[in-house]
């Protein structure tokens, strides 16, 4: 392969470089700002991480794959129950079983409910999606005997690493969140750039198109659906160990919306979008629960209304974009 | 709160189980209490799949709308004590203004985007739960009714109460009302104009956002005034909204959405499978429901009685 021409050499290491510079910087500040703060901005950023992925799941479905979904909290709740169960009702407190079979778990729910949800079309497929996360809920709260019903599934503990002389605290976990959360940003990242990505945004854009095209859509989406449930479900282990309790509420629609939220505000169809949507989100959450315990699902309607009617493209995008502007002004 | 406070059959159990009744019977007080329920869901869903029908918008805090009517009710009924049917006529003015305010102000704004729209009404869910809970504060509201309606009379030589066949009978006169308004009136034919073809309704100078606005107003107006009519046998708590919205979607998906008899046949199946199953085995009732729903989407995705969309 010859030389590329040297001003498309130039204007892509422009674009590397308005990629690279905000990614190596949150990065960094993740990765050494964070343990030096208090617990509490921990603990804060360890949930922000979580519901990153959980939101990157989402993101998948709404932004690439163009399918709506209420009840993408199922995957996350179902994930984040297994783990709970795994601890709680049979001792075995390894984040690596944990994980795996919470993935395992959240992978094959979304495998049955991929095929009901798609089986329908448009308005009737999120219609599905509601009432199959509801029909999880109902089962939560009537499943007593393993999931302790309405009170929840509490005493969760922060997990082992499968190490005997390691001692685990708040900061560990934080790290091991934050290296899971890289590995699951790379690999959506990944993913989205694949061919398998640009052909999920294929059909988002016309669907008719792809399939006079001969691609096989109903596949496509379906793949994209349980990868989501996936990453949703990795995210619910992680969940279940950092609150230590495990409600039905996070399986309801509630949950599902409140990650659709930090989807939309960040910014659908980028996967950064949904990462800084889900620190803002719960940044907020944060400190509004802290002033008005009362109000604070008041703020969430406010946020969301606002959000819906004038940041539609997402806070992150905007970022990125007046980034972009900055740089752009630069002379290379 | 959890699920079942929505059991109909809490009043008739007793009765039904007191003492060794011939099955006919049971099957009878079954039949009225599935009746009486699909009536209930028939006049939550309605409003629900005229406001779909016309706007394209799936109204998610329909389930809200409905909550506020039963919560105004309540304070009109009992906690002023002024007249029951005053405050199921004020249930649903009050859920109609709140849907105005929210077509005027924020669907205008984004016509045509209609997974926004739904995105907005489901932000609406968490502000009007948080406000009612606000006003109304946390605790549950047991059913109440009419005087007139509280007693009971014989039937085969069961009690049966008064209020669910006064229930039945509003929801059939509401039902004959939309279809003949959906059939047989000019509105009902701009209504069907606009669900099949906006561009060529409003080439034939139907005016459809005021048709869009005044279905909007119906809708939550009836589902303000279910919430009253609910209330006279499931009471009112705060959580209730999604539940409510799970039933109305169960109907939907059922019967289809976009008829008033999709809409009927919606409500009577799963009034059915909710009193039927309750009766026979109590502890599944809710995973019934979403057997049948399961069921119909695999054989008919878009409901018996679905338009195509």
């Amino acid at each position: 392969m010859g030389r590329a021409p040297a001003y498309r050499s130039k204007r892509g290491r422009l674009h590397k470089l308005i990629e690279i510079v905000p990614h190596l910087v949150i990065a960094l500040l993740l990765l050494f700002l964070v343990p030096l703060q208090p617990t509490y901005i921990q603990s804060l950023a360890t949930k922000i991480l979580i519901f990153a992925i959980f939101a990157m799941s989402l993101d998948l479905l709404i932004g690439y794959a163009g399918i709506m979904s209420l009840g993408h909290a199922a995957f996350f709740g179902t994930a984040g129950y297994a783990a709970g169960i795994l601890v709680v009702r049979y001792g075995v407190d390894n984040v690596w079983l944990g994980l795996g079979f919470g993935i395992l778990l959240a992978t094959l729910v979304a495998a049955v409910f991929g095929i009901i949800a798609l089986q329908a079309r448009g308005i009737y497929s999120i219609l599905i999606t509601f009432a199959l996360g509801q029909l999880l809920y109902s089962f939560a709260t009537k499943w007593r005997s393993v999931t302790n019903g309405d009170y929840g599934l509490w005493g969760i503990p922060i997990p082992a690493l499968g190490l005997s002389s390691f001692e685990w605290n708040g900061t560990c976990y934080y790290y091991f969140v934050f290296l899971t959360f890289l590995v699951c940003y790379f690999c959506l990242y990944r993913l989205v750039k694949s061919p398998f990505g640009k052909s999920l945004q294929g059909i988002r854009e016309g669907e008719s198109r792809m399939r006079a095209l001969g691609y096989n859509i109903w596949l496509f989406k379906y793949v994209a659906f349980i990868i989501a449930g996936m990453f949703a479900g990795a995210a619910g282990v992680l969940y279940a160990y950092h609150s230590g309790i495990m409600t039905p509420g996070d399986l309801a629609v509630a949950n599902s919306g409140f990650v659709m939220l930090m989807a939309i505000a960040g910014g659908v169809g980028t996967i950064y979008g949904p990462v800084i949507g889900a620190a803002l989100i719960i940044t907020i959450q944060y400190y509004a629960s802290i002033l008005t315990p009362n109000r604070w699902p008041l703020i969430l309607g406010g946020v969301f209304v606002l959000t819906i009617m004038y940041a539609r493209a997402g806070v992150g995008v905007y970022f990125f974009k007046l980034w972009k502007r900055v740089l752009g002004g630069w002379k290379f | 709160m959890p699920v079942g406070k929505l059991h109909l059959n809490r009043h008739t159990k007793s009765d039904l189980f007191a003492g060794v009744e011939p099955l006919v019977n049971i099957f009878l007080l079954n039949l009225l209490n599935a009746i009486s329920y699909g009536a209930i869901l028939f006049l939550l869903a309605s409003g629900f799949s005229l406001i779909f029908g016309v706007m394209g918008v799936l109204n998610l805090s329909h389930g809200a709308l409905y909550m506020v009517g039963a919560y105004v009710g309540w304070t009109i009924a009992v906690a002023n004590g002024i007249s029951f049917w005053l405050g199921a006529l004020a249930g649903g003015l009050v859920a109609g203004l709140i849907s105005l305010v929210m077509e005027a102000g924020f669907f205008r704004r984004l016509y045509k985007q209609l997974n926004e729209q739904m995105l907005l009404t489901f932000g609406f869910v968490y502000i009007i739960d948080n406000l009612a809970r606000w006003i109304w504060g946390p605790s549950y509201r047991p059913p109440f009714t009419s005087p007139a309606l509280s007693g009971s009379f014989d039937i085969l030589g069961s009690k049966y109460p008064t209020v669910r066949i006064a229930i039945i009978f509003i929801g059939m006169v509401i039902a004959l009302g939309l279809w003949w308004l959906q059939d047989k009136t000019r509105a009902g034919a701009m209504i069907r104009a606009g669900m099949d073809d906006k561009e060529t309704a409003m080439a034939l100078g139907i005016n459809l956002p005021l048709v869009s606005t005044v279905a909007f107003f119906v809708g939550s107006f009836i589902a303000g005034f279910a919430g009253v009519i609910g209330a006279q046998v499931m009471g009112v708590y705060p959580e209730m909204s999604m539940t409510v919205m799970l039933l109305v979607l169960a109907v939907i998906i059922i019967g289809g959405v976009g008829s008033v008899q999709g809409t009927l046949v919606g409500a009577g199946i799963l009034g059915a499978i909710d009193a039927f199953g309750k009766a026979l085995f109590p502890d599944y009732a809710m995973f019934t429901v979403y057997l049948a729903m399961i069921i119909v989407l695999i054989i008919k995705p878009s409901g018996i009685l679905g338009r195509q969309i």
